[in-house]
């Protein structure tokens, strides 16, 4: 599954599901496996701490799933997005641990920049009841 | 009122990427791809980019206090890739406050987050929209 040129506007590709699982959370973020204390308390991975700041629950890092959307880009357009490529997200709900989320995209438009082919792609992440949680753009290079 | 993050600057972080911390991200995010695990075309194994993200939240900062009573939430993020990072390395992450903002009552910071390999190589930069909410009392 990669980006060519000849990729039209409207195509969609569509990233792996993820779930997240509690243990999946804790090592995103209770901090080094090795800490003493492990795994350390946040509005991610403790549910009184997070209700203590005002949270239903805990609110799995954002930067969990952007980091879904950020493999998703170089899948579609090669290592070499890691010497460029540029994302922007807003994050419109949260995130609660053993949600399932996929990463999604789709080309909203494409133009000549120089000798090659730029790539403007709406992207956003979707939970297990198909409601968007990320939402926002990503370009790339062919 | 919300704390000002504009009274204290942030204090740099500094990280080592082992092949382990690396797989406790891939563990994570559930991303055993071979660019993450082996050589590749271009040099050694990727850092993950949830790493590399997670470590450069400002909440990592030495300095950072959330002093009891205020927790940051992402509301926003703008992130450029300059180049990629590699496992074996040390990364110092640096942050700068660019503004703060009211908007419904609620208090927004954007912090810029500059990542950087020991050798100087710039890594990524990006730019969080935090809501900082305030611990409910009782």
């Amino acid at each position: 599954m990669m980006i060519i040129k000849e990729t039209q506007v409207g195509t969609e590709f569509i990233g792996k599901s993820k779930r997240l699982a509690e243990s999946r959370v804790l090592a995103f973020s209770g901090g080094r496996l090795n800490a003493s204390g492990w795994p350390s308390k946040n509005i991610h991975t403790d549910l009184e701490f997070a209700k203590g700041y005002g949270l239903p629950t805990r609110s799995v890092s954002a930067t969990q799933y952007i980091a879904y959307l950020v493999d998703l880009m170089i899948d579609l357009f090669g290592e070499v997005w890691l010497t460029y490529g540029k994302i922007n997200l807003k994050f419109i709900a949260i995130v609660d641990v053993e949600d399932e989320l996929v990463s999604k995209a789709v080309v909203a438009s494409k133009k000549l920049k120089d000798s090659r082919t730029e790539f403007t792609l709406s992207i956003w992440c979707e939970n297990q009841r198909g409601d968007k949680v990320a939402i926002g753009t990503a370009t790339g290079l062919i | 009122m919300a704390q000002s993050s504009k009274q204290e600057p942030f204090e740099p972080f500094e990280f080592h990427v082992t092949p382990e911390f690396n797989e406790q991200y891939l563990f994570a995010a559930e991303d055993y791809h071979p660019r993450y695990l082996g050589e590749t075309d271009t040099g050694p194994p990727l850092v993950h980019p949830g790493l590399l993200l997670n470590q450069s939240n400002v909440t990592r900062s030495p300095s950072f206090s959330l002093r009891g009573w205020m927790a940051g939430i992402h509301a926003a993020e703008e992130v450029e890739f300059i180049n990629p990072a590699r496992v074996g390395k040390r990364f110092r992450v640096t942050w700068k406050v660019l503004e703060e903002y009211e908007k419904r009552g609620r208090h927004y910071t954007v912090i810029e987050a500059l990542v950087v390999e020991e050798d100087g190589l710039e890594i990524l930069r990006r730019r969080t929209h935090g809501l900082l909410v305030k611990k409910e009392e009782g």
